[in-house]
C-alpha cells in the first residue's frame, strides 16, 4: 500500500515537473501550427465554413509550382555547396596552427550577424562597385565591366552559403576532434597514405557529423527570409511569397499565407524523412 | 469601526488608481521608414514625454497584425494608445476595428490641418477617423552627377526613357514598400483618367499597362526589392533616375547612403498619391488612454512641432503654418503649395486601380 502510495506521489511529482515544459510546448509550438492550419482552411475573412482553395489554386498555379522548385533548389544547393566548403577547412582548422583561435572564431560570424545585415553588407560587397568587383578589375584587368552577383541566382547561392555553412562546419569540426587520433595512426602504419587515410578512415568517421551539418543547414536554407527579401531580386521562395500575402494585400491574404506555409512545412518535413531514412540506411549498410 | 475605514481606504486607493491618467501609453508606428523612426525615437517621442508627463513606449508593428489583434480586443482593453498606420485606409475599411472620431473638440490643433488632407486618404474617405499629420511627396530623384537635364513631365520621361535604360531605379510592385504600388500609379495616372469608375479592361487604360510594361523594361533590372536597394543602386552608380519619398531620399543623401549629388524635382502631371500620414485612436482603450492619446495627437499637430517636421525631416507638415517656418526651409525644398500642385488630386486617387495595381503589376514586370 505505502509502496503504491509513493509510486503514486513520485508519477505525481514527474507530472508536475513535466507540465511546464508541456504547456510551453503545446501554447508556443501545437497552438500556433494548429491555428496556421485551421486559417489555411478558412475562406478569407470567415470564421466558419471550409475549403482546400488556397492549396488547390497554389500547387495548381505555375507561379506556385516555380517557387517550390525555386526553395528547393537554393536549400539543396546551399547543402551541398556547405559540405563541399566545410569538409576542407574542418580538416584545416583542426590542426591547431598558429592563430587558430581568431580562424576558428571566424568562420562563425555569419551566425552571429542577423540575416538582413548579412544581406545587406554581401551586397555591398559584391555590387558593381563593391570591393570584389574592384578587386577583379585591378587584377584581371582583361574582364571587361563589373561581373555580376548581386541578384543573380549564382549570387543567392553563395549568400545563403555564406550564412548556412558555419552549421556544417560546426558539426563537421567537433566530429573531427572528438576522432581518436591513434585510428589515423594505426591506417598510417599500415602503409595508407593521407588520400586513403582521408576517404577510407576519416571521412566514414566524421560522416555523421557532415550529414547531422546538412541537415540543419538544409533546414536553415529551405526558411532562409531575409536574404532571399533583399538580395532575391526576382528570385523569391516560399517564405518570401508567404510574407508577400501579409505584407502586400489590402486586406492581408492570411488563408493564403497559411496554406503556403503549411505547404512549406509538409515539403520540408517529407524531405527530411526522406533523408533521414537514407542516412539510416546508410548506417546499417 | 476601524475596518469600516481600512475598507473604505483600500476602496479610495483602488478607485484612485483605476481613475489616475495612465504612466505609460503605446505609440504603434507602422508608417515610418528608418528616417522616421528615428524622429519618433529621439526627437517628436522624447519632446511629447516631457510636456505630457506621461512615458511613452514607441512600438514598431505592420498593418496586419495589427488589425489581427484589434480585431481581438473587447471594450477597454485595447493596448494601442495612438497608432500611425501605413494604410490608414486600410483600417477605415476594415469592419471589425473601430476608430475614435476625432474633432477639434477633443483636439484643438485640428482646425489647423489642411481641410483637403482629411478628405481622403488612398481613395477613401478619412470621415475624422484619423488626424493628418504630415504630407508626403513623391518627387523625382536623380543624380545630377548623371542626369544633366532631367524630364519634367512624365510624358517626358517615358519619351526619353532611352536615355536613362537600364538606369532607371523602380521598385518592386510587391514590396513592402508602399513606393512599390506607388510609382506605377503615378505613371499610369499620366496616361490614364482615375477620376473615372475604374475598369481593367477599357482601352485607355489598357494603353496605359501596355506603357508601363515598356517602361519597366527600360529600368535597373531586377527592381529593387525594397527602397535600401534602390538606395544602394544610386550610391553604385547603378541607378541615376528615380520616383521616390523626398524626404526620405533628401534625408539619406544627408546621412550617406544616398550620393551627395541627388536632386529632387517634380512631375507633371501629379507624382505622389494621396501621401498623407495620419494619427488615429482605436476605439476599445481604456478611457483614460484616449484622453492622453488627444493630448498627445495635439501636442504632435502644435506649431513648434509641426515646424520641426518640415525643418528637421523635410517632411511637409499638415496644418497650415508656413508663416511660421523659417524661410531657409524653402531654399531646401519647394514650397508647400508646390509640392501640393505636384500630388495627385483626391479625386483621382483611385483605390480599385491602386488594389489592381498590387495584384497584377506583378505580372507585367521583366523577369
Amino acid at each position: 500500500m505505502r509502496h503504491l502510495r509513493s509510486q503514486r506521489r513520485e508519477w505525481l511529482t514527474t507530472l508536475l515537473l513535466l507540465l511546464p515544459g508541456f504547456a510551453v510546448f503545446l501554447g508556443l509550438f501545437v497552438y500556433p501550427f494548429i491555428i496556421t492550419i485551421v486559417l489555411s482552411l478558412r475562406p478569407e475573412g470567415q470564421t466558419t465554413g471550409w475549403t482546400l482553395e488556397y492549396y488547390t489554386s497554389f500547387l495548381a498555379s505555375e507561379h506556385g509550382r516555380q517557387v517550390i522548385v525555386l526553395t528547393f533548389f537554393l536549400a539543396i544547393a546551399t547543402t551541398l555547396f556547405s559540405v563541399l566548403l566545410s569538409v576542407p577547412l574542418a580538416l584545416v582548422l583542426r590542426r591547431k596552427l598558429r592563430g587558430h583561435r581568431f580562424f576558428r572564431a571566424v568562420p562563425l560570424i555569419p551566425l552571429v550577424v542577423p540575416g538582413l545585415i548579412g544581406a545587406l553588407g554581401l551586397l555591398l560587397v559584391f555590387g558593381s562597385r563593391g570591393w570584389f568587383n574592384l578587386f577583379i578589375r585591378d587584377v584581371l584587368p582583361f574582364i571587361h565591366g563589373p561581373i555580376a552577383v548581386n541578384y543573380t541566382i549564382s549570387g543567392l547561392t553563395l549568400f545563403y552559403v555564406w550564412l548556412y555553412f558555419p552549421y556544417t562546419l560546426l558539426t563537421t569540426l567537433s566530429t573531427l576532434e572528438g576522432l581518436d587520433p591513434g585510428i589515423e595512426e594505426a591506417a598510417q602504419v599500415s602503409g595508407a597514405n593521407p588520400w586513403k587515410v582521408l576517404r577510407h578512415v576519416v571521412l566514414p568517421l566524421i560522416m555523421p557529423g557532415i550529414l547531422s551539418g546538412s541537415v540543419l543547414t538544409f533546414m536553415n536554407a529551405f526558411g532562409a527570409f531575409s536574404i532571399p527579401l533583399v538580395a532575391g531580386g526576382n528570385y523569391r521562395p516560399l517564405s518570401v511569397d508567404v510574407y508577400k500575402q501579409i505584407q502586400l494585400f489590402v486586406p492581408a491574404h492570411w488563408s493564403q499565407a497559411c496554406a503556403i506555409a503549411v505547404i512549406m512545412g509538409v515539403l520540408q518535413v517529407v524531405f527530411l524523412t526522406f533523408y533521414m531514412r537514407v542516412l539510416r540506411g546508410r548506417k546499417v549498410k | 469601526m476601524k475596518k469600516l475605514f481600512t475598507i473604505l481606504f483600500v476602496l479610495a486607493v483602488v478607485a484612485a488608481s483605476a481613475f489616475a491618467a495612465p504612466k505609460e501609453i503605446v505609440f504603434m508606428d507602422s508608417q515610418s521608414g528608418a528616417n522616421f523612426q528615428q524622429w519618433w525615437q529621439t526627437i517628436a517621442l522624447p519632446a511629447a514625454e516631457d510636456f505630457l508627463g506621461v512615458k511613452i513606449k514607441y512600438v514598431v508593428g505592420s498593418d496586419a497584425e495589427i488589425i489581427e489583434r484589434m480585431k481581438a480586443w473587447k471594450a477597454g482593453q485595447g493596448d494601442i494608445t495612438v497608432l500611425f498606420p501605413k494604410s490608414t485606409a486600410l483600417f477605415i475599411k476594415t469592419s471589425q476595428v473601430q476608430l475614435e472620431n476625432l474633432t477639434t473638440a477633443k483636439v484643438p490643433n485640428m482646425a489647423k490641418i489642411d481641410p483637403v488632407l482629411q478628405t481622403s486618404t488612398e481613395g477613401v474617405p478619412v470621415a475624422n477617423k484619423g488626424a493628418a499629420y504630415w504630407f508626403s511627396t513623391y518627387a523625382l530623384i536623380y543624380d545630377s552627377n548623371y542626369v544633366k537635364n532631367p524630364p519634367k513631365s512624365w510624358q517626358e520621361f517615358y519619351d526619353r526613357r532611352a536615355e536613362w535604360k537600364g538606369h532607371i531605379g523602380f521598385i518592386r510592385p510587391d514590396a513592402k514598400s508602399s513606393g512599390g504600388w506607388r510609382q506605377p500609379f503615378a505613371f499610369l495616372n499620366a496616361f490614364t483618367d482615375f477620376s473615372k469608375k475604374f475598369d481593367p479592361n477599357a482601352a485607355d487604360f489598357q494603353a496605359a499597362w501596355a506603357r508601363l510594361k515598356d517602361f519597366y523594361t527600360y529600368c535597373q533590372l531586377p527592381l529593387a526589392a525594397e527602397p535600401t536597394n534602390a538606395f544602394e543602386n544610386f550610391n553604385a552608380g547603378d541607378t541615376w533616375i528615380t520616383v521616390y519619398a523626398m524626404d526620405y531620399s533628401l534625408w539619406s543623401a544627408r546621412q550617406g547612403t544616398m550620393p551627395p549629388t541627388t536632386k529632387a524635382m517634380f512631375l507633371d502631371p501629379g507624382i505622389d498619391a494621396g501621401g498623407q500620414a495620419y494619427l488615429v485612436v482605436p476605439a476599445n482603450i481604456p478611457e483614460e488612454n484616449k484622453q492622453i492619446a488627444y493630448k498627445l495627437i495635439n501636442y504632435l499637430l502644435s506649431d513648434d512641432q509641426q515646424s520641426r517636421l518640415v525643418s528637421t525631416m523635410w517632411q511637409y507638415n499638415s496644418t497650415m503654418i508656413n508663416d511660421k517656418v523659417p524661410g531657409i526651409v524653402w531654399e531646401q525644398i519647394p514650397k508647400i503649395e508646390v509640392a501640393k500642385k505636384a500630388a495627385i488630386p483626391p479625386e483621382r486617387v483611385n483605390a480599385d486601380a491602386i488594389a489592381y495595381i498590387k495584384k497584377n503589376a506583378v505580372n507585367i514586370i521583366p523577369k
